[in-house]
């Protein structure tokens, strides 16, 4: 073992934050936080290079004891799907700071302090291999993400940022239980592949998947425990939108990936029904009130809760086309959603309403705006050719598979997702100009193209050539297959 | 006794008569110590501590029964004193200040306080429930002076006068379960009682004792239902004090509740029931109750309820892991709590009373970095990772799901949730509010020594437990 690749790439943002606590003056702080994560981007990249898709063996691992006394240890380890997510992470950090250059206004250096330890504690979730390490990481991220929206928020900030903590907060309160329990049954051990080897009595998987369930639920998040999310976006920043849109919310799923389906293979095959109309349940209802928003960024929050639908479905479809279709996709939403929040706070910082109806005919003031809000919302909508289509179709064709009904209301809220998305598009870009638009608005200037550009890099070429992709996850999803279907025979 | 068994005590006891021989000479010394020269009070004050600590520590190595099995000297009191140590050391470097603003500089609040940590000491040591009874008494009457030191002031009598009257009454049903036990068992040593007792456990006359002594014992950790004092006491107490007796005499009650409920006699009963619902009201009470109060000394007050309650759920737990997680809980916890009440204490300045929360709007804006320690403390006071707080709970759930109080592991998680909520109000009123007026925080060197001390204790043993951790398991007695 050389280097060890992951521990630099979870410490490389703090150690930009420790470097930003001695700096003064703003612009300081934002080209500093900008170059930590950009190099934190490209030893990802590097990561990604040196990584064997052919094995679903965890890779780049590395191991210190932390607390012998309890089996603890420092244990850090990828394979294809968490790749892709460490990879994503590191994606969105730099193009959060390059969404907060101007928006972000007062206390600059602590806000970039916050996204950075954010940022380090999110890669530290997708590598650990341990399950108390996973769990530290997990729950740390409540403390910056609740100051990044109750501090830097917008009017109802403060009880948005407490709604959030206390949801997630007793979501993953009831996990750290059901770890705790798995570690007795496990011989004393948080090695979470030791965990994922043995079989547990199907009762006590039972009471572990509805643990984990609540937690990863409040995460993804899962109707009816959704109703922090638009609070929580309307009210974050921008880049505490993208955060939470890009990452935070496919923490709930890489967690029923990661822990539910291989620990818990029985149980997760014997709720799966359950799981799959909570699935369509979220894609419909998430749909709908999507289909009610007048405010950009609630649309935008609601149709994220209807594309994790699309996720879950995938997920829990247990078949390969559905599993892999659910990670494509988790991957996509975070780069297209992530891109909306992007071009919602954009327009924002120039206008300072978020009201469709106060918007029109923005095609005629701002044409490169408009373009590329148009290559995002047809991404959203899973149009051919674009990366949502991929991984959509992939996760139709696994529900179909596993279940007619829940296929069929999932085709259902594809197309509401079409009728909100198009209508939001046609009301802001086209016709005729509206009063607010017509006082001159600038058109993207060359940062905001920076931020915007790698992301829809990823959108076509996902769209177009998804091989690849699916490469680095395919041996590991295999994988995580035989180990729930192995069971399947058991009981 | 022979000389050699004396020699044997005494020297076990060599730090406890340190603490004692070091009070009478500042009490003598105290009476030429002129104005404007207190400080010289502090540094003996400290340095009686640390002679004491230092003897501790070369007496840690084997364990010492003596004084005919009245006192004992094992790694279990050397880690409670330890507790003991830090928190009136701390106590002494936060006060030079402080009892300069509300006129209390006096010698006898240095020697009270010394004396009080002598009563804890014994009563970590104490191995019989006589001996357990002299330093609870040793402590306690100390606690009711200090807590009354504020003589001008209307509240600070008045909690004095409340937590005498209470604290009389409960140490006399403790009294009464000692009597008890002893007409039943013929001796009050805790291994005897055990030896002593040859029928059923669950003799009745032997329930209502121990339940007298767990009154007597509870009252002094302000568990849930003799709980009442606490909040007025914490509130009325000069803030110094309040600061010392929820770490120190907390974790003193808890050392005894170790001893006692651990004993085979007691563990044999079903006691742990009776423990299990006294952590659960605790904890619920405790929470709830903090969620309502806008004193900032008084939520601390209800903090400290819902604090021991969790505890409580330790001891429960019992066995080796369930004693060493209180003990780890009862080690951070006195450094979080310790560090919340600095930052109180440090906002006591001019006419400036820094006691309710909205005094503390808009805090970050001026002093970012005070701030963040005080989030700090509040986040492990919560118990969100990487802070200490969490590894505490962690570790007292582990505890209680090695035996199989899945359930209980549950509420605690809940009830630590509604927790949660009052202390990042707290972090909300000071991030994200506008400030009112400039702060201006009596900020000595002394007060900063207290927070890096307490803000490593609290950011170090959650980052790299290990260690804390083996100390508390080593240090278990009985195995």
């Amino acid at each position: 073992m050389g280097i060890p690749l992951l521990s630099f790439i979870i410490f490389t943002p703090v150690a930009g934050a420790a470097v930003l606590m001695f700096l003064r003056g703003d612009d300081a702080a934002r080209w500093t936080a900008l170059s930590f994560t950009v190099l934190d981007l490209a030893l990802c990249i590097a990561m990604l290079v040196g990584f064997d898709t052919t094995t679903h063996a965890m890779q780049f691992t590395e191991m210190r004891s932390w607390v012998p006394a309890l089996g603890i240890n420092y244990a850090l380890g990828i394979d294809g799907i968490s790749a892709l997510f460490v990879f994503l992470t590191a994606l969105l950090g730099s193009i959060c700071v390059l969404a907060s250059w101007v928006a972000i206004d007062r206390k600059v250096k602590e806000f970039m302090i916050c996204l950075l330890s954010m940022q380090a504690l999110m890669l530290g979730v997708f590598c650990a291999l341990d399950l108390f390490l996973f769990y530290v990481f997990w729950e740390a991220m409540l403390i910056p993400m609740y100051l990044i929206i109750g501090v830097w928020g917008g009017e109802g900030r403060v009880y948005a940022a407490i709604k959030f903590f206390l949801y997630t907060l007793a979501g993953s309160l009831l996990f750290l239980i059901g770890v705790i329990v798995l570690y007795f049954y496990g011989g004393r051990s948080f090695d979470i592949l030791a965990l994922t080897e043995q079989d547990l009595p199907f009762r006590i998987q039972s009471w572990l998947f509805f643990a984990f369930l609540i937690a990863f639920a409040v995460k993804v998040p899962m109707v009816p425990v959704h109703t922090w999310l638009p609070d929580a976006h309307v009210q974050a920043p921008t880049a505490g939108s993208i955060i939470l849109a890009g990452v935070l919310l496919k923490m709930g799923a890489y967690g029923f990936l990661r822990f539910s389906l291989p620990m818990l293979p029985e149980a997760s095959m014997h709720y799966s029904t359950l799981m799959l109309a909570l699935s369509v349940l979220a894609i419909v209802y998430g749909g709908l009130l999507a289909l009610a928003q007048d405010d950009l960024k609630k649309l935008v929050a609601y149709s994220s809760i209807s594309h994790m639908g699309f996720v879950t479905l995938g997920i829990f479809a247990l078949n390969l086309r559905g599993l892999e279709g659910g990670i494509l996709q988790m991957f996509n939403h975070g780069v297209t959603t992530g891109a909306l929040f992007l071009f919602v706070g954009l327009i924002y910082e120039r206008t300072h309403t978020r009201s469709i109806a106060d918007y029109g005919g923005l095609m005629k003031v701002a044409p490169v705006y408009t373009t590329f809000l148009a290559l995002f919302t047809l991404s959203s909508m899973a149009l051919p050719g674009t990366n949502s289509f991929v991984g959509e179709l992939l996760v139709l064709s696994g529900g179909f598979a596993a279940n007619l009904v829940a296929g069929s209301a999932a085709v259902l809220g594809a197309l509401l997702g079409a009728a909100y998305l198009l209508g939001m598009y046609g009301k802001v870009a086209l016709g005729p100009a509206s009063v607010g638009v017509q006082l001159k608005i600038r058109d993207l200037n060359a940062r905001e193209m920076a931020a915007i550009l790698p992301l829809a890099v990823f959108v076509l070429w996902v769209g177009f050539y998804p091989k690849p992709f699916l490469n680095i996850i395919d041996a590991s999803v295999k994988h995580l297959l035989t180990q729930v279907q192995s069971k399947e025979s058991g009981p | 006794m022979t000389a050699a068994t004396l020699f044997q005590s005494a020297l076990a006891s060599l730090p406890e008569i340190v603490v004692i021989t070091g009070a009478c000479i500042l009490l003598i010394l105290g009476r030429f110590v002129r104005k404007g020269q207190e400080h010289f009070l502090v540094w003996a004050s400290v340095a009686v501590v640390l002679i004491a600590a230092l003897a501790t520590l070369m007496l840690a190595s084997e364990v010492r029964p003596v004084y005919t099995g009245m006192f004992i000297a094992d790694r279990f009191a050397v880690f409670f004193k330890f507790i003991f140590y830090l928190a009136t050391v701390l106590t002494f470097l936060l006060s030079r200040k402080y009892a300069d603003i509300e006129g209390i500089g006096s010698s006898e609040y240095y020697v009270l306080l010394l004396f009080a940590l002598l009563g804890m000491m014994i009563m970590a040591s104490a191995t019989d429930l006589l001996s357990i009874y002299v330093g609870l008494e040793l402590m306690v009457i100390c606690t009711y002076v200090l807590t009354g030191f504020l003589r001008r002031e209307r509240r600070s009598n008045e909690a004095a006068l409340k937590y005498v009257i209470l604290g009389a009454v409960s140490t006399g049903i403790f009294l009464y379960g000692v009597s008890l036990i002893y007409g039943l068992t013929g001796t009050t040593q805790l291994d005897g009682m055990a030896a002593a007792v040859t029928g059923d456990p669950l003799d009745s006359g032997l329930l209502l004792a121990v339940v007298f002594i767990v009154a007597g014992l509870v009252f002094k950790v302000g568990a849930v239902p003799f709980h009442m004092w606490l909040p007025d006491v914490y509130e009325g107490a000069p803030t110094t004090i309040t600061a010392f007796m929820s770490v120190g005499p907390k974790a003193a009650g808890f050392a005894v509740i170790l001893r006692v409920f651990l004993n085979p006699l007691v563990a044999a009963s079903d006691v742990w029931i009776i423990l299990a619902v006294i952590a659960v009201v605790t904890m619920a009470l405790g929470s709830f109750m903090a969620l309502v109060q806008d004193n900032f000394k008084r939520l601390l007050a209800y903090s400290s309820i819902a604090h021991a309650g969790f505890a409580i759920f330790g001891v429960a737990a019992g066995g080796a892991d369930g004693i060493a997680s209180v003990m780890l809980y009862l080690l951070i916890y006195a450094f979080t709590n310790l560090g919340i009440f600095a930052a109180v204490i440090m906002m006591r300045n001019g006419d400036f009373s820094g006691e309710v929360i909205e005094d503390y709007a808009g805090f970050a804006k001026s002093h970012p970095g005070l701030a963040l320690l005080m989030l700090l403390f509040l986040f492990s006071l919560a118990g969100i990772p990487p802070t200490a707080g969490f590894f505490a709970k962690f570790y007292v759930l582990v505890a209680l799901v090695e035996r199989g109080f899945v359930m209980l592991a549950v509420i605690a998680v809940l009830l630590s949730a509604v927790a949660a909520y009052f202390y990042i109000r707290i972090v909300m009123v000071m991030y994200m509010r506008e400030p009112k007026r400039a702060f201006a925080p009596a900020l000595t060197p002394l007060v900063r020594a207290t927070l890096a001390v307490t803000a490593a204790g609290t950011i170090g043993i959650g980052l790299f437990p290990s260690w804390f951790l083996k100390l508390a398991q080593d240090s278990v007695f009985g195995g």
